[in-house]
């Protein structure tokens, strides 16, 4: 198999074609006492596009994802968000990001309003220009008919909709997708492919972790496969699929069976 | 806990960046704490424990048990027992019929009677009683009773009051035979009275009760919020999007402790008011010896009681965010949470009991066990205020520690993911 990493050189904040570096992973590694969950993974992402982290489950993707959201402490490397060190400098770092967390609940006792505001409110907005901002968004994401209703009686796709609404209230340079699809109808989960494509328009990074083939051909520029804990392919997506002459499942498939074998 | 009071104190001195930095966790912790508040309000569960139950147990517990004992207490004071009676004597009987105090009934099998509550007790006297009395022959008599019914025990003591009026009699008659007057066998009269004051009575009936209830609505007002807050979150998924924002664990933390707090000390305010009201004005009403006790709390005394069970149910609600912050899942916090109940509620009830404790400064500084001492002087009048300071300092320091605990807690990656 051809297919190698193609990394950008590290600590360069600028891609070639100007483009602005937001995400740079170097040989992270998280260890939970035995159990060795991500092996050295290194990627870079830059501002407009939309980087994929495609693994089957229990590949390390949702761990790579936490350590770089500052919940996890790498056990070994580095990783930079929007030039912040995740371990030095948390704070800023989740100033910097929106999360939206596999499998993200929602308070039920709260409306859609209410959930947002709070949101907005922990990033330390306020006053008329947080209610201009729960608007604008609200109404981006066709939330507003139901907005002062409790939580509690939205459907699945409505409530990850509030959890996008409450990820990007701050309008963060860099966005963090854990399966965000997961467990969506058909329409609500078109709905949400449809706002990565936004936010990529928009000028934000884009992280999106999924174990789709369908989902990350549509909506990556680039990805990374993981397996065990260890980036198994990286590259452009299109360059990935000239190169090996086979379609993403096809590649997915044969890096994944390989970890499995070695 | 400290650091974030540290962080304040530094801001409130002057230094710009750290004015900024203590302005900020304020907010989040405000943020945190309005949310939690505003979802606690709208938890049908929570205002059911911290209103509907308190309002409704309170005048239950505080006048309804008191009203059934009493009334039980009058059935047997007002009711002639009956009474078999297994010999023949008829001064005996004659004043057991005058006197009223049991009704003489024969039967064949007296302990098959007694043991079918056909009789409350038996008398059982020697053959020709009243002659062996005749002759100043000192004769047994024995009485059977039933010591696990109240009414046979009272029955018993009927029968014991009826002996000791026939011997009196008999004495006296003797006496006067002997040309003794009764009299010069009781050379001195005791005179007995209450120098207990209105207050310190009452003072007593609230040392009894309302230690016991504050410790158990400290408790149990915070419990489902603390439950819901951070071991809920987990469970709702909801805990991971609230980490990925910029409050500091310390932030989260104190904001959702002061929710759990102000339902622990809302609950305790209900439970007090409603205990106060029932006192006052519903035992004239229902209770018949009430009317001569003046039940209440002087608004002094109320608002020290306050500071000192703020303190305390400070403690308890920092304990259970820490153990809700550890659980898995709800269900582990309740299990978790549950002998904390026992173990607050325990010390509350012995305090009474141990008074021998009382008035040693160590007993100050024990965790639970000062603060309910405290109760017990500010409530029966003995007030020592060191003992008060001191017990309120380490009521404080513990609950320090425990918040302390729950931010370390929540800071640790095997907490947050414990599965």
């Amino acid at each position: 198999m051809s297919v190698t990493p193609q990394l950008r050189q590290t600590g360069q904040t600028e891609a070639g074609d100007g483009q602005r570096l937001l995400v740079e992973a170097r040989n992270l590694q998280k260890k939970f006492k035995s159990y060795h969950a991500v092996r050295g993974v290194s990627f870079t992402c830059y501002a407009g596009e939309v980087f994929g982290l495609l693994g089957p489950n229990g590949a390390g993707k949702t761990t790579t994802i936490r350590m770089l959201t500052t919940i996890l402490r790498p056990t070994a490397g580095t990783a930079r968000i929007a030039g912040h060190d995740v371990t030095r400098d948390p704070e800023a770092v989740r100033r910097s990001i929106g999360v939206l967390p596999e499998n993200a609940g929602v308070y039920g006792r709260l409306s859609g309003r209410e959930a947002i505001r709070y949101a907005g409110r922990l990033y330390g907005l306020g006053g008329p220009g947080l209610e201009q901002r729960i608007v604008e968004i609200a109404d981006a994401l066709e939330l507003t008919t139901h907005l002062d209703r409790l939580t509690d009686t939205y459907s699945k796709g409505m409530k990850q909709k509030v959890n996008v609404a409450r990820a990007l209230i701050h309008n963060p340079p860099v966005v963090f997708l854990d399966e965000p699809t997961s467990g969506l109808d058909v329409f609500s989960a078109r709905s949400v492919r449809d706002f990565v494509l936004r936010f990529k328009a928009e000028g934000r990074c884009v992280v999106l972790s999924t174990h789709m083939m369908e989902e990350a051909e549509r909506l990556c520029d680039r990805v990374a496969i993981i397996a065990g804990g260890r980036i198994r392919a990286e590259g452009d997506l299109a360059a990935l699929k000239a190169e090996t002459g086979k379609d993403l499942e096809e590649i997915f498939m044969t890096m994944v069976g390989q970890s499995i074998v070695t | 806990m400290m650091r974030v009071a540290w962080a304040w104190m530094r801001g409130a001195g002057g230094d710009r960046a750290a004015q900024s930095r203590s302005h900020e966790t304020g907010a989040w912790i405000r943020a945190v704490y309005w949310k939690e508040t505003l979802e606690a309000f709208r938890d049908k569960r929570s205002l059911l424990v911290l209103v509907v139950l308190p309002a409704l147990i309170m005048p239950v517990v505080t006048l309804g048990i008191p009203y059934l004992e009493q009334r039980q207490a009058h059935m047997i004071r007002t009711t002639t027992p009956e009474v078999a009676v297994q010999g023949d004597a008829p001064n005996l009987i004659h004043l057991a019929y005058t006197s009223k105090l049991i009704t003489p009934v024969h039967t064949a099998d007296v302990n098959k009677a007694l043991k079918e509550r056909r009789v409350l007790a038996v008398l059982e006297l020697p053959p020709k009683f009243e002659s062996l009395v005749a002759r100043d022959v000192q004769p047994h008599v024995g009485v059977l009773y039933d010591a696990s019914n109240p009414e046979s025990v009272a029955a018993r003591a009927r029968v014991v009051d009826l002996i000791s009026r026939y011997s009196q009699t008999v004495v006296a008659r003797r006496l006067i035979a002997r040309r003794i007057n009764p009299k010069d066998l009781l050379p001195v009269v005791l005179d007995e009275r209450n120098v207990a004051t209105q207050r310190q009575l009452s003072g007593l009936l609230l040392a009894s009760l309302l230690p016991f209830f504050i410790a158990m609505w400290a408790v149990v007002g915070g419990m489902s919020l603390a439950v819901d807050e951070a071991a809920g979150e987990k469970e709702r998924g909801t805990l991971e999007s609230l980490l990925v924002t910029p409050p500091s664990r310390e932030g989260i933390v104190v904001g959702k402790f002061l929710s759990v707090l102000t339902a622990s000390v809302g609950a305790v305010v209900v439970v007090v008011v409603a205990m106060m009201v029932s006192l006052r004005w519903g035992y004239p009403y229902v209770l018949h010896t009430s009317e001569k006790l003046d039940v209440s709390l002087p608004v002094g005394t109320a608002i020290v009681m306050l500071g000192v069970a703020v303190l305390f149910a400070a403690l308890m609600s920092a304990v259970q965010l820490a153990m809700s912050i550890y659980s898995k899942s709800p269900r582990e916090a309740q299990q978790f949470i549950t002998p904390l109940y026992f173990i607050t509620v325990l010390p509350a009830l012995a305090v009474q009991y141990i008074t021998e404790w009382q008035g040693l400064t160590w007993a100050y500084v024990l965790p639970v066990l000062n603060t309910f001492f405290g109760f017990r002087e500010l409530l029966l009048g003995t007030t020592n205020w060191g003992h008060l300071v001191l017990a309120s300092v380490s009521s404080a320091f513990y609950a320090a520690l425990a918040v302390e605990l729950a931010i370390v807690l929540m800071s640790r990656e095997s907490v947050i993911f414990r599965t």
